[in-house]
Order: C-alpha cells, then structure tokens, then sequence
C-alpha cells in the first residue's frame, strides 16, 4: 500500500470509529432522535428543572406585575441602544465572570425572566443554563426577544448597563 | 546528524503530545454534554438540526479518537491528517462566521469557549502547525515505520 493511501486509510478508520463509538455511547439519545425528538431545540427541559421558555404574553404579564428581574442576555452594547424596562445587563459570555454576586442578588429576588434578540437566538438559553446550574431555581426564557418585545410596541428604555447592585457589570 | 534526527523526534513527540492532548480534552469536553455542543452547532446557522445532532455525536469522538493516536503514536499520520483536515474546517468556518457576522461562541472548548473570532483562528493555526509537521514528517522508508 501506497504511503499516501496508508495515511488516508488510517484517518478514514479514525472517522468510522468515531461514529460508531459516538452512536455506542450515546445510544440512548441517538434513540430519542430517532424516535423524533430534538428537531425543534436541543434544549431538554428535565435536565433544567425550574427553566421555562415563556411567551410575549407571560413575559409582559411578569414585567408589569414586577414579580421577576429581567435579564438582558444581549451583548452590552445593544443593551445601552434599547432594552426592557427596569431590566438587567448580563451578557452571556461575560456572565462566567460575573455570575457570583448577581447570583446572590437574584436568588433574594425569586423569579428571573431572560431573554436576548429574539428569533434564533440562543445566549438567553445559555444564560439560563448558567443561572439554574449556579443555583437559582425558577429561571424562565422569554424566547420572543427584544424583537418581539419590540414589535408589540411595549415600553422600552435606554442608557447604560446595570449590575444586580446598579453597578457596572464586571466591576466587582 | 544522528544527533540533529534525535532532537528532531523529541521535538515531534512532544507536538504529538501537545496537539493529541489538546484534542482529547476539547473532545472529552462536547462528548460530555452533546446537546450542548449540538447547540454550538446549530448556532453557526450553517446546517440543519439533524445535521447538528449528528455532528455533535460524532465530531467528538473523533477528536478524543485522533487524539489519543497521537499522543500513543498508533497511525499518527493518519490521525494527524484527520486533525489538520479538522482544523482547516474550523478555520474556514470561524472565517465565515466572521464575514456573516454572526455573534456565535465557538465551540471549540465546551463551557471555556470564547466567541469566534480572530484568537480562534490564531489558536488553530498554531495547532496546524503542529499537525502540518507531523503529517509532513514522512518516514524516509515506510517499511522502516
């Protein structure tokens, strides 16, 4: 065998074992695939217990009863342009950072309603994930997003980005 | 001479050991929690659910797998192509991603990802160095390998 053709074979056996180690030890998801799930979101409410993806409805009903803190997952900038009312800033790839003394705020407050663009988006989950795993146990995503915030013409507010205790987010 | 090859197979064993410890750990890291690293896929807007979840099972393992040839030194060409074939996708596509815009964590080392963006690309391109100097490390008589 040719040396080129050795090397081929080689990293061709690499992928197929990756294959059918990956579907070995993942069978039972690769099952539930299989049976259909995970086509709409990859997001599994049992491991989460105490994460909820809301609606436009529910989420204003939240805001104007003032029952949750909103939590802007948007990056910072955006959030200075237009965010909800009364809402937090805390962008997912800065929360690893500053997590612990937001936690410590929220978990005194109960409820917290996250939410980041709107249609795909994916960093209010993200943020949700980090909340519930840091600790705070009713957690609920609005996954309409500022845009649908936006499009059914309620309140906004705009200007620089609050932490839990008014502070800059990441100065600590 | 002899010397100079000694030097050159100590500096290879220890890109081997780099590069494959590299890879088992981003590997091990999405093995554990696929549909996170599915999600990370999705996220690229670039293939379809199925797809995503397909690659969140397998694209794993094949850096755990690759890696590990690497640093036990089984079929290190081999692994070393599939490693640099790998890294020149993620390359291309971080490149991509920045073009479209898209405001996406890499994915490159589960919940230590950073955004996509030119560190990525720096990171990966240093690693195809090293996976380029393996793989062009082409044994003067392959019986001899």
């Amino acid at each position: 065998m040719s040396d080129a053709r050795r090397v081929l074979t080689q990293a061709a056996a690499l992928v197929a074992l990756s294959v059918l180690v990956g579907a070995a030890v993942h069978f039972p998801l690769v099952g539930r695939f299989a049976r259909g799930e995970f086509r709409e979101t990859f997001f599994q409410a049992s491991d989460y217990p105490g994460v909820r993806l809301i609606t436009l409805e529910e989420a204003e009903d939240i805001w104007r009863t003032q029952t949750a803190v909103f939590i802007d997952a948007r990056r910072g900038g955006l959030y200075s342009e237009g965010h909800v009312p009364r809402s937090l800033s805390l962008p997912a790839d800065e929360s690893a950072r500053t997590l612990p003394s937001l936690v410590m705020a929220l978990a005194r407050v109960g409820t917290v309603v996250v939410y980041c663009e709107g249609g795909d988006c994916q960093s209010s989950l993200a943020l949700a994930k980090r909340l519930h795993e840091a600790g705070c146990r009713d957690v609920r995503v609005f996954t309409g997003g500022w845009e649908e915030w936006r499009a059914a013409g309620l309140p906004e507010e705009n200007g620089q980005k609050q932490g839990a205790d008014g502070e800059r987010v990441g100065q600590e | 001479m002899g010397r100079e090859l000694v030097r050159n197979k100590t500096v290879l064993l220890i890109f081997r050991l780099v590069l494959g410890g590299l890879f088992v750990y981003a590997g091990a890291v999405k093995a554990f929690d696929p549909l996170d690293f599915a999600q990370n896929i999705r996220n690229y807007q670039l293939v379809g659910q199925s797809l995503s979840f397909v690659a969140a099972i397998v694209l794993p393992w094949l850096e755990i797998l690759a890696g590990l040839a690497l640093i036990l030194g089984v079929w290190t060409r081999g692994a070393a192509l599939a490693v640099t074939g790998l890294l020149v996708f993620f390359i291309v596509l971080t490149a991509v991603t920045m073009v479209r815009g898209l405001d996406v964590d890499c994915g490159c080392f589960g919940s230590l990802s950073r955004k996509s963006g030119w560190g990525v690309i720096l990171e990966d391109l240093g690693m195809l160095a090293l996976g380029l100097s393996i793989l062009l490390d082409r044994p003067i008589n392959p019986k001899a390998k």
